[in-house]
């Protein structure tokens, strides 16, 4: 599989589970993250519930490395912003007339583990599904076709972008265009780049549009998938549970929140 | 069976017509080459078969293209691919995007007409064997070369099954070899599956080679039509800007230099060739 995706080949349990299921983990994920109180119930649900499904998928070391890459720079951010400006009772040092309070730097790991614990769900979801299938999933419920076929190319098709600007870039270079320069002077030679570049993917446009009617694009009526996607009784099963346990939460916090 | 009536076409905004008083009869199972210098409307004689002319660019069309009961100016383009197919020039253009191997890619044209997937499955499989794809269809078609891609391409278009298969110049960014192999595949079809092809092709001596028929087009209209022989072999072929074939080009200077008798006939294929200077 080339093309920017996340995806990590595998047969696992977790990767032939329906696209749906996992969306709908996801989606629990998501409302876990924005309703959970506090931080300890935060980086439990992180450890209980996501990290086994990845260790399942055996994803587990990626899934670590993609979750604390987007992680670090959240936590080092809103710990810094929050705990300067949370009024708290324990201060932990201050810089200049700002002080730093225990509170506020939790409250800005709060936030991290709210965001980690959204992102986890996602991230599992994209490490053990293929785009194709995901979208194939999605079309089935209804999504236009239109809009799989662009998130799907835009995967595969940006790589090959890549290299073409690569290819482009080397000739100007054997013509005497100076790259290694600093990052002002290179910035500017984006414009003798972008105009080939672009020119020349609008010019493929026409002849792309015109390939893919000749492949039925456009023909009107049901369109079927050589891809087939297992589903069971378990995993609808699995689905509505978890659709009502995550609305069920929904509801809950906005009870306790009016309640109080 | 392909009907051409009186056809004349005019793309959007232009006053000089791109193709001009066309009358062909394509019978089905015909491998049929065309030929012509730049500008003479080969495209454009493409799309008009394919339906991309009228229904894609637009512009005024007169006259008629029937592909047997089918009118191709009343059909529409969804219905239409289907029953012809179309193969471009550049095979990285035609690679759907939206598929992740050989195999699906295939695919994609079927599940678009929403075959069942049993249908499918059979005709990706028949259609791998035919093109000799055995070995690719795991793969990305991204990770293909130029030669490999267009055959996947091909395979695309007729895994649909198309009564008639139109190419504009599919070998023209293909080396010797992978040319070969697309003419073996088009023979094949013609000959043994009945599909018609067209195709549009300046490599003259493989024209010469494989094809039943040959069709000269030069401004928009046709200038010569016959048998590859009597049509290579022509000598206003020159004057129509499209050249001659590497053999008539050798014996017409052998003539010239009186190493050969003139009453000898132009060779346009390799085996002629060898018969020639005997």
């Amino acid at each position: 599989m080339r093309g920017s995706t996340l995806f990590v080949p595998g047969q696992t349990v977790i990767h032939h589970l329906h696209p749906v299921t996992k969306l709908v983990i996801t989606f629990l994920c998501l409302v876990l993250a924005g309703t959970l109180p506090s931080l300890p119930w935060l980086l439990t649900c992180f450890v209980v519930l996501l990290l086994p499904l990845a260790a399942i998928g055996r994803i587990l070391r990626p899934f670590l490395l993609r979750s604390f890459a987007v992680i670090a720079p959240f936590v080092i951010s809103l710990s810094v912003i929050q705990g300067f400006f949370t009024p708290g009772q324990t201060p932990l040092f201050h810089l200049g007339s700002f002080i730093f309070t225990f509170e506020g730097w939790l409250a800005g790991l709060t936030v991290a583990a709210r965001i980690l614990l959204a992102l986890g769900g996602a991230l599992l979801l994209m490490l053990s599904t293929r785009p194709d299938r995901l979208m194939l999933a999605l079309t089935e419920r209804g999504m236009p076709g239109s809009l799989a076929y662009v998130v799907l190319t835009a995967i595969q098709i940006f790589p090959r972008f890549q290299e073409r600007a690569q290819v482009i870039q080397e000739a100007q270079q054997a013509r005497g265009l100076e790259i290694h320069v600093n990052i002002f002077r290179r910035l500017g030679l984006l414009v003798p780049l972008m105009g080939p570049l672009v020119l020349s993917s609008i010019m493929d446009t026409e002849e792309r549009a015109m390939a893919l009617e000749a492949r039925a694009f456009s023909r009107p009526g049901r369109k079927t998938s050589l891809l087939l996607l297992e589903d069971s009784v378990w995993q609808r099963i699995a689905r509505w549970t978890i659709m009502v346990a995550a609305l069920g939460l929904i509801v809950l916090s906005f009870w306790l929140k009016f309640a109080r | 069976m392909i009907q051409i009536k009186g056809l004349t076409y005019f793309y959007p905004g232009q006053e000089r017509p791109a193709l001009q008083d066309i009358d062909l009869q394509i019978p089905s199972g015909q491998f049929c080459g065309v030929v012509g210098p730049n500008g003479a409307g080969k495209s454009t004689f493409c799309y008009a078969l394919t339906g991309f002319v009228p229904h894609f660019f637009r512009g005024a069309l007169q006259g008629e293209v029937k592909l047997g009961q089918i009118s191709i100016a009343d059909a529409n383009l969804g219905k239409l691919a289907g029953e012809v197919g179309l193969v471009f020039q550049n095979p990285f253009n035609q690679i759907s995007g939206a598929r992740f191997t050989v195999r699906e890619e295939i695919a994609f044209g079927l599940e678009n007409l929403g075959l069942p997937r049993k249908i499918i499955e059979r005709r990706v499989d028949e259609t791998i064997d035919l093109i000799g794809l055995g070995e690719l269809a795991e793969r990305s078609p991204f990770a293909l070369s130029g030669g490999q891609q267009q055959r996947v391409a091909i395979a695309s278009v007729l895994a649909m099954q198309p009564k008639l298969l139109v190419l504009d110049e599919p070998t023209s960014q293909l080396d010797p070899q992978s040319t070969q192999d697309v003419f073996r595949i088009l023979d094949k079809l013609a000959g043994r599956v009945g599909t018609t092809v067209v195709l549009v092709e300046q490599k003259l001596e493989w024209l010469a080679a494989f094809a039943d028929r040959v069709i000269v087009l030069s401004h928009g209209h046709v200038s010569l039509d016959g048998q590859p022989q009597k049509i290579l072999s022509d000598e206003k072929m020159e004057k129509f800007g499209i050249g001659q074939t590497q053999y008539s080009l050798a014996a017409a200077a052998a003539k010239k230099k009186k190493l050969v008798p003139k009453s000898r006939d132009f060779p346009i294929t390799l085996k002629q060739a060898i018969e020639f200077f005997k």
